[in-house]
């Protein structure tokens, strides 16, 4: 590529466990700047990849719970009020 | 808000792509922009001459070409992926655009949404 | 039309075999809402008819029904005054059930 395009900050959203192999073309794709919230079966990530993933990455609080991972990682927690506020933030948006 | 729907798994195999579709033409019905772009083994769904009567589905290729009619106004495909999945011009659903860099593709919408 | 020749139907009339519809069986079902058929719902039976062949499915709503008859025939035909006129209720189911075809998907 001859020019890098301005990157408009995108929020990922990914719910596939790290088996998936949108895990890894969700993780290829983020540039500096992205935000990426773990949900459904992704939070796993956080137990079995932890290294892998960007400094700053979230995870949905209930999706956390329900795996009994809530304890473990409080620190990445947020809930869904503040799940939307970031899709209000992010003028893109990937679900992957 | 213009909205893309990836779609990169195969057809006939799961309910993803249908959805995918569905969720598609649902957009367009409400007259928002809506686009479809096709990777990796999702590039089967646009090959011509489909026919799965066998297994007891209805044409992807059929259902697909009425997006148009409905105003999906853009259906994209990586052109390395149909490349290596054998899709030319020559058996390919007509109307569909072949991009080589699908990130600045998915770049140009607000919402990207993959299926399944 | 005895009930022995009408072909297999769902709990909601719609045929389970769209290559079983004749046009005789659209007008047994479109009696049955008490629907008499002119020439202003053949031409919109054949258009779905033809919709059929050329894509395997129902249009999915009928929002979307409404939007592929203005499509082909423009705006004096493709409205939902119109449509709902010929095929009371809601135009798409009515007018899919009487044309042989799947329940559109997404008519609730």
């Amino acid at each position: 590529m001859t020019s890098t395009p301005v990157q408009t900050p995108t929020l990922h959203i990914l719910n596939k466990a790290p088996e998936h192999s949108r895990f890894a073309a969700c993780l290829g794709a983020l540039s500096p700047g992205d935000v990426l919230v773990l949900s459904e079966n992704a939070v796993l990530a956080l137990p079995a990849r932890r290294n892998e993933l960007p400094e700053g990455t979230l995870a949905v609080s209930a999706d956390l719970s329900a795996r009994g991972l809530e304890e473990a990682f409080a620190a990445q927690s947020i809930d869904y009020a503040e799940l939307v506020r970031l899709t209000e933030q992010h003028p893109r948006i990937i679900s992957w | 808000m213009s909205t893309l729907i990836v779609v990169d798994q195969a057809p006939y195999g799961s309910w993803a792509g249908r959805e995918a579709l569905d969720m598609t033409l649902s957009l367009a019905a409400f007259d928002q922009p809506a686009a479809l772009l096709f990777i990796g083994a999702g590039v089967n769904w646009l090959r011509q001459q489909q026919a799965p009567e066998g297994i007891g589905q209805k044409s992807l290729e059929k259902n697909l070409s009425a997006a148009p009619i409905f105003g999906v106004e853009t259906i994209m495909a990586s052109a390395s992926d149909c490349q290596r999945y054998g899709l030319t011009d020559a058996n390919t659903l007509a109307g569909v655009v072949t991009v080589d860099d699908t990130k600045a593709a998915m770049a140009g919408y607000e919402q990207v949404a993959f299926a399944g | 039309m005895t009930d022995s020749a009408m072909p297999q139907r769902n709990n909601e009339g719609f045929l389970e075999d769209a290559s079983a519809w004749t046009p005789e069986v659209a007008r047994v079902i479109a009696g049955e809402s008490d629907i008499e058929l002119t020439d202003n719902h053949w031409e919109i039976i054949d258009f779905l008819r033809d919709f059929y062949r050329e894509h395997e499915m129902s249009p999915p709503s009928n929002r979307l029904f409404v939007k592929a008859v203005k499509e082909h025939f423009g705006e004096e035909k493709g409205n939902s005054i119109y449509l709902m006129q010929l095929f009371p209720g809601t135009p798409a189911k009515t007018a899919c059930r009487i044309a042989g075809m799947p329940r559109p998907t997404n008519c609730l």
